[in-house]
């Protein structure tokens, strides 16, 4: 009979945000929809994006910088000292909800890789100690780190990364006791090692599209204004130019599926009707919600699926599959929208909390290593209106980049007077994907 | 080849549209706290894993006292998440935990060692 403050609570996060008003879910898909006509009829009629030569050179001292191996091994120590930071707690801190590995795992980590990327590009590729730990120890048995045991094939592409990060959403969505640290190190130890053995079977490579947070920060990052060409040259350019060379491979479809139906289930997971279905099936909820997750990433999936085959089928000459292999990028951006605003409030809140307790990741109790313990969180940037307004401002923006990608991709990929046609479909699909993420945030 | 100048403004335009009217949508509401002094009473009993009535919404507004009242056939504990209290539930005895709803937001109430979903706080 008494209210007692808890010393263990489960789970990262305790609040959430609360649903969007329903006028502006409904403003956000008029604008989608209005979007989508004025991109599809009023602007370009040649490809514009694509250029090999897009973009303006960064100056040359900078470049020089930020090429050289000095800067590079830099940032590759500064990711160990990040790791190094992130395993004391993670290996030698009590299960207690003030140890921070959890926070820092699942929102300075996973959520700021999202911001990080935006702002500087695939940030994740040069400070991965995966990576650096692999370097170190080819070069310590003198070993050639790009020749592994064998040749990556190239159809493996994108696969390992979308396996790894169907693993990870599974664990920080589905996994029973995901926020506690033994969870936590069990998932970690075993996705570090098969990283490891990746890049020992088929040499440093693998981590380019093998890693699943690797991936992701160049997925996202593609979307920052500076960037490398594929000619090496570090630029300034349009986001555009970034996202579009996203060069198709396979299993790219599935890393973008993968990523966009998980956050969709996030919220779905969120609303009233799928929690008490959950409780009423009378299974376990583990089992519930993974099938419920990989449902949704079907239905994204599918609905990706119909959209390539109706505009192949309206594009004489052109296979579906090359439709799908040559869209995904268009789908990046409304992902990346809809994950900022799934998530922004949780990194705002959870991010502050989380820094407060990296000064003590022993949790006990009284240490102030970094002088933040004292930091008490700021709810300032997080009000009700400015959240609804962010989020449905984020998810408007993806859809607005997506479709401008859609429409340049368009007419390179269809020919002559098919390229409007054929664009229907894909603007469809954007849509959907769009006013679904908008209803979840209503409902959810 | 890169857009023209025109082009440019043309998207530059449609971009700013766009924020305005999301953002034109944000006038008028408000969030102000308002002060309801009966507290919001909740009241659940959970058989078999299952709460009852059936687990959903319950409105606060901000400011206002929230008591939840959980009976559970079996030992457990109470708790609510993002505001951090809860409560141990004897088995078979009506217990309760009563706090002032001061965070706005959504909140998850939860036993803690079945982890059964009660009700989701919905703040504002």
């Amino acid at each position: 009979m008494r209210t007692v403050p808890e010393l263990l609570a489960h789970g990262v996060g305790g609040r959430q945000d609360l649903p969007i008003p329903f006028a502006y879910a409904v403003t956000g898909a008029a604008l989608a929809l209005v979007i989508s006509f004025v991109v599809l009829g009023a602007f370009w009629r040649e490809p514009r994006l694509g250029d090999a030569e897009a973009g303006r050179p960064v100056p040359a001292r900078v470049a020089r910088l930020l090429d050289s191996a000095g800067w590079q091994w830099a940032l590759r120590c500064l990711g160990l000292v990040f790791a190094g930071y992130f395993a004391i707690g993670l290996f030698f801190g009590p299960d207690v909800d003030r140890n921070p590995t959890a926070g820092l795992f699942y929102v300075l980590f996973w959520v700021g890789l999202v911001p990080a990327s935006l702002l500087f590009g695939p940030v994740w590729r040069a400070l991965n100690p995966l990576r650096t730990a692999y370097l170190l120890g080819a070069a310590l048995i003198r070993r050639d780190p790009r020749r592994g045991l064998r040749a990556l094939p190239a159809r493996l592409g994108y696969w390992p990364a979308a396996f790894g990060l169907l693993a990870f959403v599974w664990l920080e969505l589905v996994a029973p006791e995901r926020a506690t640290v033994p969870v936590i190190r069990t998932w970690l130890v075993a996705y570090a090692l098969l990283m490891l053995v990746g890049a020992a079977v088929f040499g440093v490579g693998f981590f380019d599209r093998g890693d699943a947070f690797e991936v992701y920060s160049d997925l996202v990052g593609r979307l920052a204004v500076v960037g490398r060409r594929d000619d090496g040259v570090l630029v300034w350019r349009n986001p555009l130019e970034g996202m579009s060379g996203l060069a198709p491979a396979p299993g790219l479809t599935a890393v973008v599926v993968v990523l966009l139906g998980s956050t969709l289930f996030d919220s779905l997971s969120n609303a009233p009707a799928w929690f008490r279905f959950v409780q009423n099936t009378q299974l376990p909820a583990v089992f519930t919600n993974t099938v419920g997750m990989l449902v949704l990433i079907g239905l994204v999936l599918a609905a990706y699926g119909l959209t390539c085959l109706l505009a192949a089928k309206l594009a004489p000459g052109v296979r579906p599959v090359d439709v799908a292999a040559e869209i995904a990028h268009c789908i990046v951006p409304i992902a990346v929208g809809y994950v900022l605003a799934h998530y922004y409030s949780l990194l705002v809140l959870e991010g502050q909390r989380t820094i407060a307790l990296l000064s003590d990741p022993l949790a006990t109790g009284d240490a102030n290593w970094l002088g933040t313990a004292d930091w008490s969180v700021s709810a300032a940037l997080v009000t009700p209106t400015g959240v609804a307004m962010l989020q449905v401002t984020l998810i408007v923006l993806g859809h607005l980049l997506g479709t401008v990608l859609s429409h340049d991709r368009a007419l390179v990929l269809f020919p002559g007077r098919s390229a409007v046609t054929a664009q229907v479909p894909l603007l469809v699909l954007m849509v959907g994907y769009t006013v679904a993420g908008l209803l979840l945030l209503f409902a959810g | 080849m890169m857009p023209s100048v025109g082009r440019r403004r043309a998207l530059a335009v449609l971009t700013g549209v766009v924020l305005l009217a999301v953002a034109g949508t944000g006038c008028g509401s408000t969030d102000e706290p308002v002060d309801a002094s009966a507290p919001v009473e909740v009241a659940i009993t959970i058989t078999e894993g299952r709460a009852e009535p059936q687990p959903g919404r319950v409105d606060a507004k901000k400011g206002q006292s929230v008591r939840i009242t959980v009976t559970s056939d079996v030992p457990d504990r109470v708790h609510v998440h993002g505001y951090d209290v809860g409560a141990e539930l004897p088995a078979g005895q009506p217990a309760t935990v009563e706090f002032v709803a001061d965070m706005d937001g959504l909140f998850e109430v939860e036993t803690h060692e079945s982890s059964v979903l009660l009700f989701q706080l919905l703040v504002r």
